[in-house]
């Protein structure tokens, strides 16, 4: 019987990778030119034939025009790479496409086996759109299923998997890759792994490193002739990309030597001049040009470390991950700072791709198109639940047989001869219980003995299962809050972040306008956002479930009720779906799961506002003598002039730096809104009091015992959060504290009159006079003859019948429910 | 998630004493459970009754008692009497406050 066979596959910025675990033993796989990992980079030429790889690679400096790389942070954003010689345009999911297919087409040729399943690692911070994207990419390379695994999981996991302490042991994984950053915090406690928690910075990555040295190489040049090269001039691109692949050999040489030589084959041409390129680079030169960047990490892993209680020297080890983390003066600054030994041992750029194969045998998620066990064997058919990798040596066997006679009884038998389960008994309905014993570090595998009730042996299929001992990992927590953005501009939260992944729910929203079926410019939408902000405009929005009236069977209006239901997979890809019982209809359509634009003048723009925003809040904070805000606003002098920078290159040509601009825009804008609220403690801390005193009253007098123990809970975390100014998780917590008291408060039947006649004094307003009208008379009749139920239910039918004012909708991204 | 206040320790069957493999291999049993459709591990006794156990629930009760933290908080309010629990025996310690005071407050067999 074939062995299982599990693939792994890191889809790399600079470099991809792909790994096969069998059971026992990792394997990287090798290209057809015998290198362990495959340069990212594709080439087409005028006939439209693909070339991906070293070969493809070598084209970068004489034909750049029809040779793509580092398309990885492109990846969801909907902008497209020109191949001008074959006519053609690729999307960067097609270009991932193009690699996966090469990698997939190396392991055939090696072992033979056209892998149809596997496991596929991302970003830890990757958005939700560029999630799609790499799935998508797995699509089109004729992958049958694939799952996503946070690169960060997938190195902890191969490095962890030989490790031999059985005790808690807490490490970092610093993942350098060539365009993000990934630091994860994780503890590994009896064989099972956890991540306690992942930062990271999107836009950081050993590109950034290249550039930082052709920078100087560039300003070096203009030195010796006069020539300034700009990122900013499109006339430029040419040149500085010659400069920066020599930056790149000449980075690398450097891991080694002290100096390096930087000459080129050919003069540069720029402005009609050719200038001769002769450079001594001097590996304390580019220590010193690129110690901020290396301090840009190590302060993520600090404030990760901070933001868990745990300060330098707390770690077992740091495993560095990426192609840059082989820099020497990288390797001592981060064990120097975080104080911790560097685990040693390790492949640093194919890592990642080893622990995606081992990921894949955890869930179970074999490359083989049809797996070694479904071979049939003419036995009773048994259904098996089992964990294929456990860190427990003496997992369960859970089953169940089919069909109306199963055996009576079923022992495990392993096949080394070592060991045999006691018999279970097994249960009229087919189903039993048994426990299993596992060799220590190996595959094991076990012969399923059934008998029948007069000991008579009864053959089984499956025959046998194999369970292989080795670390696992716990579900992979959420990194960033998720919900719907309300017409209110509120969010409804639908997971919290470190909600175990996968996950659902469902909500019930109430629409805000009529929707007409037929009209194709009449949408409802839904948006979904993410992150950890209370108003929807300062969140991002990551996908639109749009209600469309083309697509509708029968009108949909104001005030019907859409029960929203949002789910996420282990790696955090989104499905969102929306029911109108109404119509008995169902939308799955989500739209607009785009990374946004990043146009250069609307980048512009935003850089003009933050500043603006910047110098009010500055302002302010010097009038208030508020040392806390002022203190945050360093980092935001900074963060703006890397995006001004960033915005410069986007002028230029380069699409990636604008999305690394839009991302640190959107960083400032987080921290300035945080600013905001930190400006705002003192109305913010006193409205926490209030509340929480009017929140006792309510849930003494009319909540439940549950309730009761919940505020008991709500009110200490609001204490903790007062103690330590913490006004987003100050925020978050008043928001539960209301939650409670309204529903307590909705218990009682007083209140019931005075929302009654708030509501009329507004209904003027309301979508639909009349019936709005019906509702005031139902309601007042209700109230007169003490129907507390009957009035409840009129007002909050009046209340979806009145408006939000248009100007809060638009910040809530045109949502259209509430 | 502090409103879904179902007491892991309940929704797995463990013991507030459990070791976390232990409870790992009782989430893992309970899912294969869940997946196959096994009647008995349909439900759980609750304080006001059995209570559906699904598969969501065994997932979020496992990754709280995971988390060191949130397990001690579980730890502290676990325990509440259900429905189908039997007489507490006579407290073993007359010292303690109350049968089961050490296990509650943190304490458990040397590991």
């Amino acid at each position: 019987m074939a062995k299982s066979l599990f693939a792994g596959f890191d889809l790399g910025t600079t470099n991809s990778a792909v790994a096969v675990f069998d059971g026992e033993h990792t394997e990287v796989i090798r290209n057809a030119a015998g290198g362990a990992v495959t340069p990212s980079v594709v080439r087409i030429d005028k006939n439209g034939r693909v070339t991906v790889g070293q070969r493809a690679r070598r084209f970068l400096e004489d034909d750049p025009d029809n040779t793509a790389s580092e398309w990885k942070r492109l990846m969801g954003t909907g902008t497209t790479r020109a191949f001008p010689a074959a006519g053609l345009a690729k999307k960067p999911e097609e270009l991932s496409a193009e690699i996966l297919r090469a990698l997939r087409a190396d392991v055939a040729d090696q072992l033979g086996v056209e892998v149809e399943r596997a496991v596929i690692s991302v970003p830890a911070l990757f958005e939700l759109p560029q999630s799609a994207a790499t799935s998508e990419a797995a699509r089109l390379a004729g992958f049958a299923r694939v799952e996503l695994l946070q690169e960060p999981i997938a190195s902890a996991l191969a490095a962890g998997w030989r490790a031999d302490d059985d005790g808690t042991a807490t490490w970092l994984v610093y993942d350098l890759g060539g365009g993000t950053f990934d630091a994860s915090l994780l503890e590994t406690r009896d064989g099972l792994l956890r991540v306690v928690a992942h930062d990271g910075d999107n836009f950081l990555g050993g590109r950034d490193f290249d550039w930082a040295i052709t920078e100087h190489l560039a300003a070096e040049l203009g030195r010796a002739t006069g020539v300034t090269l700009e990122r900013r001039n499109p006339a430029h691109a040419g040149a500085l990309r010659l400069l920066r692949l020599a930056a790149e050999d000449a980075k690398i040489e450097l891991s080694r030597a002290t100096t390096a030589q930087v000459v080129l084959a050919r003069p540069l041409v720029v402005d009609d001049r050719q200038l001769e390129v002769d450079l001594t680079l001097a590996r304390a030169t580019v220590e010193a040009i690129t110690a901020p960047l290396i301090e840009r990490s190590l302060e993520v892993c600090l404030r990760l470390l901070a933001g868990h209680g745990l300060g330098p020297g707390r770690l077992a080890r740091v495993v560095m991950v990426g192609g840059p983390t082989i820099m020497p003066h990288l390797r001592q600054a981060v064990a120097a700072r975080l104080e911790a030994g560097l685990a040693e041992g390790f492949d640093p750029m194919t890592l990642v791709a080893q622990g995606a194969a081992l990921y894949a045998a955890t869930t179970g998620l074999d490359g083989r198109a049809t797996p070694a066990t479904a071979v049939p064997s003419g036995g009773v058919k048994v259904w098996l639940q089992y964990p294929p990798v456990s860190a427990d040596l003496t997992p369960h066997v859970v089953g169940r047989f089919v069909g109306a006679s199963p055996p009576a009884r079923l022992r495990l038998e392993r096949t080394d001869g070592g060991w045999q389960s006691p018999d279970a008994t097994v249960a009229a309905d087919g189903a039993f219980v048994t426990l299993t014993s596992l060799v220590p570090r190996a595959a094991s595998t076990f012969t399923l003995v059934a008998t029948d009730a007069d000991g008579a042996r009864v053959a089984v299929e499956p025959a046998t299962i194999t369970i292989v001992a080795g670390l696992t990992i716990s579900d992979p927590p959420l990194s960033r809050t998720i919900g719907v953005a309300l017409a209110s501009d509120h969010v409804q939260v639908y997971f919290e972040r470190g909600a175990p992944l996968p996950t659902r729910r469902t909500f019930t929203h109430t629409t805000v306008e009529t929707i007409a079926p037929g009209v194709a410019d009449s949408v409802l939408r839904i948006p979904i956002v993410q992150g950890e902000l209370e108003h929807a405009h300062l969140c991002r929005l990551v996908g639109t479930l749009e209600l469309r009236g083309a697509e509708l069977r029968a009108t949909i209006p104001t005030g019907s009720a859409v029960e929203v239901t949002i789910e996420l997979d282990r790696a955090g890809c989104l499905t969102a779906r929306a029911h109108v019982a109404a119509i008995a209809q169902v939308f799955e359509h989500v739209a607009h799961l785009l990374v946004p634009d990043a146009a250069p003048a609307a980048l512009d723009a935003a850089l003009a506002d933050q500043r603006k925003h910047l110098a009010a809040v500055r302002t302010d904070a010097f009038r208030h003598g508020l040392r806390a805000v002022l203190d945050k606003l360093g980092t935001v002098e900074t963060l703006l002039a890397t995006a001004e920078h960033d915005i410069d290159a986007a002028h230029g040509g380069d699409a990636d730096a604008a999305q690394k601009a839009r991302r640190t825009l959107l960083e400032v804008d987080a921290i300035l809104a945080d600013a905001d609220l930190a400006r705002s403690w003192p109305e913010l801390d006193q409205e926490a009091q209030a509340a929480a005193i009017a929140a006792t009253g309510a849930v003494a007098s009319h909540g439940t015992a549950a309730e009761r123990r919940l505020l008991d809970e709500v009110l200490a975390a609001l204490e903790r959060a007062r103690r330590a100014r913490d006004p987003a998780e100050l925020g978050r917590q008043l928001r539960l504290v209301n939650r409670l008291r309204t529903a307590a408060r909705e218990r009682d039947p007083d209140i019931w009159p005075l929302y009654l006649e708030h509501a009329a004094s507004s209904i003027h307003e309301a979508s639909d006079l009349p019936a709005a009208q019906r509702l005031v008379t139902t309601a007042r009749a209700a109230a007169a003859a003490g129907d507390h139920d009957g009035l409840r239910r009129a007002v909050k039918a009046l209340w979806t019948m009145l408006p939000i004012d248009a100007e809060t909708r638009r910040m809530g991204f045109d949502s259209g429910v509430r | 998630m502090i409103l879904d206040a179902d007491d892991p320790f309940a929704v797995l069957g463990v013991a507030v004493t459990s070791t976390p493999r232990e409870i790992e291999r009782e989430a893992q049993k309970l899912l294969g459970m869940l997946e196959l459709g096994f009647a008995d591990a349909a439900s759980y006794p609750g304080p006001g009754g059995p209570r559906p156990r699904t598969a969501d629930a065994v997932r979020a009760a496992a990754a709280t008692l995971r988390d060191p933290r949130r397990r001690l908080a579980a730890e502290l309010t676990a325990g509440a009497p259900t429905a189908a629990s039997t007489p507490a025996a006579p407290p073993t310690t007359p010292r303690l406050a109350w049968p089961g005071a050490l296990a509650r407050t943190g304490w458990g067999p040397r590991r």
